[in-house]
Formats: C-alpha cells, structure tokens, sequence
C-alpha cells in the first residue's frame, strides 16, 4: 500500500521516510496482523458451551457454594421438628444484657457502614454542541485554502492532502469561523467569540433539557486544554448565567484530550465532600487560537483532524436527582506516564524553527499509547472483570512467571464487563488498536468511528458525541455498562465507567437527530480528494 | 488622472469561502454548452444596492455576514455547479466538478453614504464593488463565482455578485440572488434552477446553416486601446410613455427597449468615426434573452447562457435622419422575428465547428466587438422585473441595481435594464470610449427626456 503510495505521489519528492512514518502512524496499526481463524464450526461451538458453562460457574461461585449448604439447613431445621427447636434456644441461655448488646453492635457496624459507603454521583443528563452549518469544511474546501495559504510549500500541502484522505473525517465537520477566513484570522477576541458560542450553547441546551437553573449549580467545572484567557472560562459562564457567589469553581487548562474524565474524577471527588450537591462540567477545545500557520509536517497533522465541539455534563449527588439521572459512575481510572521522558514529549507544544507555534506529535506515538492503554487495564481489570475472567488471567499469569514464559498472555475479555465502549475519537489508528488491542467488533467501535467521521476529533469532548450516537441509536439499555477512554497529551490515558439505571428513550433532539439515519456509513480506507 | 492618485474609496479587509449547508453527492460534473464555451471570454458582474442594511435587524447571528451565509449556504444546496471548480475535461472542454468547495465571499466597507456614491462615484470606483477576475489558466482552486458585500457609512448595503460569463448570463445570476432573498426571508424559491436545456439539437437540414453570428464575428480578442468610460440613464416612467406615444403612431406595440435602443443606436452612430463600414450601413448587434418567449423555451430557471446574438443593419442616412419612430419600428420588427430555432441554429454551427477530439472553438469576443445591444425585456413583467424583486426582507427592494459587463471591446456596449420605479421605466448603461461618453451626455435628445445621471463621477 505504502509502495503504490509513493508511486502515485506528485513529481516533488517527499522524505520518504518521514511520509511513510506520518501515513502508518495514523493509518494502520503497526503491530498487529489480522489473526487467522480456522477452527472447525463444530468445534467451535462446543468451545463456546464451554466457555460460557465455566463463566456460569466462576461468576455465580458464592450462589452454588451457599445454595446447598441453606438447603441442608432447612433440611434439619425440619428433621428437627418445632419443639426440638424451642428446645435448642432456650438451652443457649441469652439473657437480656447480652441481647441488648449484641443488637447494638449490629446496629453500630451498619451505620458505620452505611456511613461509609461513598455517595453515589449520579449524571442526570448530559448535552452536545451542535456547530451551525455555515461552519462545515468539506475536505475540497480544507485542501484550497491550504493551496492558497500555503501556496509557497507545495509539499506541505500534499501531505495535508494525504492525511485527510485517510483520517476517517466525514463532510459535515465543522472549523470555528475565524479559520474560515484566508488566511485565518485567530485573533484572542474570535477565541472569546467560538469559546462563548461552543460553551453558552451547550450550557443552554443542558438547562433547558433538565429544567436546571443556573442559581442551583454548586461546583462547575470547565476544562479547554489550549485556550485559558483571564479571567477564566469558568467565570466567562459564572457572569453569563449569573451563578452564585459562593459557587466552587475550577477551570482545567493544559490537560489534553483526556481532560474531559479528569473532569468527572474531580467532580466525583468534590461530591463526595459536599452533599446534596449539583456539578456541572463542560469539556470542550477551543481551535481558533491553535491553528497551525506553519509549514512543518508534524505539527499540520492537529489541523487536519480536530474540530469544533463541546459538551457540557450534569452531576449530582442528591437522592431527588437518583430516580430522573441516566447513568451511575462507577469508577474513574487515571493513569499518568509523565514520568517517562518520551511519553512526556510525545505531544509537546513548541515554536517551530520560524517562530510560530504549534502541537508536535512524536513517532513512538501509538507505542506509548499501548503502554498506557496497557496501564490502565491492569488497574480497572480487578474493578470490573467478572470472576471468571479474572481467575483466568491469574491462572495465565502464574503460569507465565512460574511455568513457562513463552505462554501467550491471557488477555481478559472485556466485552464481559462492558456492554459499550466509547473510545476517544482521536483519529482512526487510535481507534484501530484499540480495537485489535481489546478484541472489539465492529460494532463496539461504530460509535468511536462515526463520531470521528461526523464531528471530527473534538478532543475532550468526543467521548460525550458516542454516548450520544449510542442513545440516538436505541442501543442503551437499562443495566448496561459503558467504558469511556480517553488519552491524552502527558502521556494520560483515562478512563470512566458508567452503569445505565434507567430506559433511555430515542432522543428527538440532540447532535445526531438530524443525520442518525444515515449512520452507520462505511468508510473507505482512502477518500479520493 | 485624479482618479487614479485618489486612493478607493472601498477598503476590504476579508475573504473567507462559503460551502452549501448539506453536502454536494461526489463525482457530479457539470458539462458547459457550446453556447458557454462561446461567452467564455466576458465576465458578468451585478451590483445591488439597498437603502437599508437588511440583514442586521431581527438577524439570529451577531455577526451581519453570519446571518447572510445562513441563507447563502441553504441556497446553494441548489445550485451545485455554482460550489464547484473549472476544470477540463477529456475532450479539451470546460466542465466543472462539483467538489462542494463553495464560492468566495469578500466583505467591503465603503467610506461614503450611499446617496453620495449613487450620485458622484465613477465606473472605476464601482469595479471596486466586485472582483474583476478573468478565468486563470490554471481555475482548480479559483472560484467561478465571488461574492463581495459592501456597507456603506450611512448604514446601506450593497451585494454584488461576479461570475465568468461561461457559467451563467445576467438572468441565471439575478435569479440566483433572487432565489437566495427568497430563502433569506423564508419564502419558497420561485424559480429554481435547471442546469440542462430542455431539447436535444435537432439535426435536421432546417438547423443546419452555412453562416452564423460567430461565423462574422471577429475571434480575435481586442482589448480597446483607449479608456472606456461609462454612463448610466434613469428615464422615469412619464418619459418613456411621453416617448412611446410619439412611435405608437407607427408602430403601436413598441417596447421601451425598442424605442431606447433605436435612440442611442442613432445618437452613438453620429459619435463615432467612421460612422458606418463600406456598403453605408450601420450595424447593431442586438443581444436578446431567449427564456420564455414562445410556449416551449427555455425555461426562466435555466442556469446557463440562453442569449441569442443577431445583427441589425440599416441605412446610414435613415439612422442619422432622427426618425426614431421609424428605427424603432425596425427593432421592434427585428427582436419580434427572432425564433428558438435561430438559437438552436446558432448552437448548431458551434457544434459543427468542434476540433478533433471534440473540442469546441475558442471563445468570441461577442460585446463590444461592434456596437452592441442588449435587452432584459423578458424578465420585466407587469408584476414587476426579477431585478427588483431581489428582497432581502419583505417590501424592501433594492434602490438601484448595475449591470457590468467585462472585456467588452471598442465599439460600445448598450445595456437597457430594469429601473426601481418598474413599469416603462428604464435605465440604460452605456459603455464606450470616454470621449464618446463625454459627448453623448451632452445629446439634446437625450437631455430633453430628463433622465437623472448616476454613477458618473464628480462633475
């Protein structure tokens, strides 16, 4: 593939090395090969009997260890007989202090545990920014204001031209308006403008669709990795919506793609502190201050994948809020490479050699996301994993360690865990390891790809697009488990997992209401621009 | 020469490209006609101006240009040729791919009011109101059609529109603005677009001809040696009738057009020397649109060239004879016998004409290359004229509207367009070179029919 790339590549020559790199780097997955299957069918079959007949037994463990010994009891209580029984109680001798005691112990060691127990966060319901439809750049329209502006570098813009073919982005996505403009006019007041548009927006539709009033709000958070004007995000929203004044406010800047479940954790973690609380977060990345005006290669790629988008997210800890809330958060996992020093550069803003700056991504990009993906579950494995996949990776791993090394790595089903996957949408190599990585189908990661494809990558925000296209789809259902990735620049990779508790029905409204019909779309590996 | 040290008045400090709302289906091509490929060395552009800004009241957006690209970007869901690149096709012809990368739009700010600049701004200064572009050699990422909003200080606003004449004529571009007003106030597009024409050429002898307009036409491009002014008539309604009624005697259903026409065809003929060619005749072209004139033409939604070129000849002695009524009956006679079948005709011979390969002839230099003339008559109704019917909010119709035409050569160029008062009323812009310019304003014929100047620089 990459030879009849080169072949058909302009007359300029292009590093090939490096256009080769770029290209598997957000194409394919370096490491792996489709596995080959050829069982037998019937063989298969009876596999899977047995699979499932060791997952009954391992899972429902305690249920066939106490559903005997209950059955024996029973079984002697009424051997026993009523009176042999009245006999057997007044022979223990309990006398009142002892009664009393022990009730108050039982009743003690309750409360404490009821007391301890960490208060359930609840997300009531959640909104996403739809951008308005003079904001589209079809992919013709991307690649002539890229001639234009960068008519001096033709090089530059044939590799633009590359990525987008193969980026997995749709027609419809959307570039804020001051990057219409040729050439681009990013000033900080056309920041404002896009940040007030993206955020009021999204904040508007969340108030309308709960009913919520800006003067309940306790905690609100905001997170933009790259645009923090001052005053902040936060108190640009604090004055438009009149809150509080005695509202807790944090605004996240810097923190990368992932700073959207990093969010979620601080909002968990500050109703645990404060009850009958409400928080709400908005995720969200600013682009028109971050459009690359310059010509090298590896900081045009931003330009090309990410797009404008928001969310904004309604938390709550209060009991009221539990019978009307969507999902219950179970566990938020946060994993930090920084400690590495190539993780830490992976993706580094910095000035390029002619002064204007931009975001470089390195070449061992996907290798530490798979570290870092790998980091992560191992820490959410033990939280979510059904017994029985967990005994089978305790098995395969002493087995590694003590017998032999050369045994393949179990590696735990998840699609046993979690009934949905929301895989940041951070352009489709990501979303393909991923897949290969955890064993997913198609259809785990259709909401990741028509989100990439429909919206582009929003960054932070785009985990909130897939649970959207999941809803729109009528696919959620109550009781299911959903697991929301996200990476980010660090090197993060952070992750939430979130339980329905109530039927959500097919939103009538909402980013997807206009265009669900038409999604799924197959993606071609290569759009001809 | 103070004109050109005078820096312009119309300073644009924006650029940025406008894509349709919803997404063209790839692979669509938009084949041009021979008729296309024969305009194709002229560019159009139109001028509307409006008393009042009317998009910035009751508007969903801040930003004034946001509120027009709404409509602008719903609009051109329409018209996919119109978002797409130039390009050639296999057979060495014009086609463009629609590859939905829209159409360019430049906002302008004009340091005038707009009473001040209808009255004393001279052609030069208009040509700032729209991109003068002629089509690159090289048109993949240039866009065919440019947009240019301008504001004026007192609060006006004036949208023009510039396009290569290979791609549309003055009616498909004036629907096209219509259309988007329609959208812009909500209402259903009157006359949507149609990009095929509606019969196939028949082959049959009765087309085929031995000579044609273009046969005649000289295909070599002459850029005029000497500048070229403008100036623009606005007879009033009262006039004209007071000017029909004295042709109605010999021929009673003579149109304003005829009656202008035969007027400045005779008047511009004394200017010029020589007068007339060797047989002492004067010719004038006339440039007729062919839409809805008999029961089964072309469509008025048509997007493409649908102009007919003919020539009229006449005496030079009855032409300088001041019988206007007579001259204008001869018009009248000669637009009235104009059939579909002589444009098909006249498409006919392009065809029979194409170079190996298929390639059509290169295009004619069709205005200007002999004192030409050309009528709207067809889009002016007794409702009113599709013109002035461009209203971006309801009952607020545009107070004067330019027509321009781009590469016209020495001769001149005569343009009888609709005026705002509709009705008989009429507006006649005259291109010719600036001496004859300065001559013809100073016809007493002319003069004793009261018509106000405008756009003529400061006198």
């Amino acid at each position: 593939m990459l030879q009849s790339l080169i072949t058909h590549s302009t007359t300029q020559k292009i590093s090939l090395l490096e256009s080769n790199f770029w290209i598997t780097l957000l194409t394919s997955s370096p490491s792996f090969k489709m596995p080959q299957r050829s069982p037998e069918f019937s063989g298969s079959v009876k596999l899977k009997y047995v699979k499932l007949g060791y997952q009954y037994l391992v899972n429902h463990f305690l249920t066939f260890l106490l559903v005997p010994v209950i059955a024996g009891i029973l079984l002697e209580l009424i051997r026993l007989g009523p009176d042999e029984i009245a006999t057997l109680w007044k022979s223990l001798q309990f006398d009142f202090i002892q009664i009393l005691c022990s009730s108050y112990l039982i009743i003690f060691i309750s409360t404490l545990y009821f007391v301890s127990r960490p208060r359930p966060v609840y997300l009531v319901d959640y909104a996403c920014y739809k951008p308005p439809v003079t904001c589209r750049v079809p992919f013709s329209c991307f690649m002539e204001h890229s001639r234009l502006i960068l008519s001096t570098e033709p090089k530059s813009v044939e590799f633009q031209m590359r990525i987008l073919e193969r980026s997995g982005l749709g027609e419809e996505t959307c570039l804020p308006p001051a990057i219409h403009y040729i050439p681009p006019a990013p000033s900080m007041e056309a920041a404002r403008k896009e940040a007030e548009m993206v955020i009021f927006s999204a904040v508007d539709t969340l108030f309308k669709k709960t009913g919520l009033e800006a003067k309940d709000v306790d905690i609100l958070i905001v997170n933009c990795s790259l645009f923090s004007p001052t005053p902040s995000l936060t108190a640009m929203v604090i004055n438009k919506y009149k809150m509080r004044g005695d509202i807790k406010s944090f605004n996240l800047s810097g923190m990368g793609c992932s700073a959207g479940m990093i969010s979620i954790n601080l909002a968990r973690d500050l109703l645990q502190s404060y009850p009958n609380s409400i928080a709400v977060v908005v995720s969200t990345e600013i682009i028109t201050p971050n459009y690359y005006q310059g010509k090298e290669r590896s900081m045009l790629l931003p330009n090309c994948l990410f797009r404008m988008g928001g969310a904004a997210i309604f938390l709550s800890n209060r009991r009221s809020d539990s019978i009307r809330a969507k999902y219950r958060l179970l566990h938020v996992v946060r994993t930090h490479k920084g400690a590495d020093d190539k993780a830490y550069r992976c993706v580094f803003e910095e000035e390029d050699p002619e002064g204007k700056s931009g975001i470089s991504l390195s070449k061992d990009l996907m290798a530490i996301a798979g570290e870092a993906l790998k980091s992560n579950i191992t820490t959410i494995g033990p939280l979510v994993l059904p017994a029985s996949e967990q005994l089978l990776f305790l098995i395969s791993l002493m087995g590694r360690k003590f017998f032999n090394p050369k045994w393949k790595p179990y590696i735990p089903d998840f699609k046993q865990a979690f009934d949905h996957f929301c895989i940041h949408a951070g352009g489709r190599a990501v979303i393909d390891e991923l897949q290969k990585n955890l064993q997913l189908s198609a259809e785990h990661v259709e909401a990741s790809r028509m989100t990439l494809h429909r919206f582009g990558n929003t960054s932070s925000s785009s985990l909130w697009y897939e649970l959207s296209y999941i809803e729109a789809k009528g696919r959620m259902r109550k009781g299911n488990r959903v697991w929301q990735i996200a990476f980010g620049s660090g090197f993060k990779c952070n992750s939430a997992v979130w339980k329905c508790i109530k039927s959500i029905e097919i939103p009538t409204d909402g980013p997807w209401s206009d265009c669900i019909d038409r999604y799924p779309v197959d993606i071609p590996e290569v759009v001809k621009l | 020469m103070m004109a050109e040290v005078k820096s312009s008045r119309v300073k644009v400090p924006s650029l940025l490209t406008v894509v349709s709302s919803k997404p063209t289906a790839p692979g669509r091509v938009h084949k041009f006609t021979a008729l296309d490929h024969a305009m194709g060395f002229h560019t159009g552009h139109i001028v509307f101006y409006y008393r009042r800004n009317p998009i910035r009241d009751g508007a969903s957006m801040e930003n004034d240009l946001d509120n027009l690209r709404i409509s602008l970007s719903e609009l051109l869901c329409l018209y996919p040729p119109v978002t797409g690149r130039l390009g050639r096709g296999a057979d060495g012809n014009w086609e463009v791919k629609c590859n939905d990368a829209g159409v360019r739009m430049l906002k302008a700010n004009v340091c005038a009011t707009l009473d001040e600049w209808l009255r004393y701004a001279n052609a030069a200064e208009e040509r700032d109101l729209t991109v003068w572009e002629d089509l690159p050699d090289d048109p993949h990422i240039w866009s065919p059609f440019r947009i240019q909003i301008n504001d004026f200080n007192c609060g006006g606003l004036a949208v023009a529109i510039s396009f290569t004449h290979m791609h549309a004529d003055f009616t498909s571009a004036t629907l096209l603005i219509k259309s988007w007003a329609e959208i812009h106030r909500h209402e259903p597009v009157a006359h949507p677009p149609i990009f095929n024409l509606p019969s196939v050429i028949n082959e049959s002898a009765a087309y085929r001809r031995s000579s044609s307009m273009f046969s005649e036409t000289n295909s070599e491009f002459e850029i005029p040696s000497v500048r070229m002014g403008r100036a623009t008539f606005k007879f009033s309604e009262a006039k004209i009738r007071q000017c029909l009624s004295k042709v109605h005697e010999s021929c009673p259903d003579a149109t304003p057009f005829d009656v202008l026409a035969a007027l400045f065809w005779s008047k511009i003929t004394r200017l010029k020397s020589p007068a007339c060619d060797d047989d002492n005749k004067c010719s004038l072209s006339m440039c007729i649109d062919l839409r809805k004139r008999e029961r089964d033409s072309i469509p008025y939604g048509y997007f493409g060239n649908a102009l007919h070129f003919s020539k009229l000849s006449v005496n030079a002695e009855e032409l300088q004879s001041d019988r206007l009524a007579y001259i204008a009956g001869l018009v009248h006679q000669h637009v009235g016998s104009i059939r579909d079948e002589e444009f098909w005709a006249n498409v006919a011979w392009l065809e029979s004409h194409k170079k190996e390969g298929g390639q059509y002839p290169p295009p004619f230099q069709l205005f200007g290359c002999e004192l030409t003339c050309l009528s709207m008559e067809n889009t002016i109704s007794s409702e009113g004229s599709f013109t002035y019917a461009a209203m971006f909010k309801q009952n607020e119709k545009p107070i004067h509207v330019s027509y321009h035409i781009g590469n016209v050569g020495g001769e001149g160029l005569i343009l009888v367009m609709p005026s705002p008062e509709e009705g008989l009323a009429r507006i006649v812009m005259v291109t010719l070179p600036e001496e004859q310019i300065v001559k013809l304003c100073e016809d007493q014929t002319i003069l004793g029919l009261q018509p106000s100047m405008l756009l003529n620089g400061k006198q």
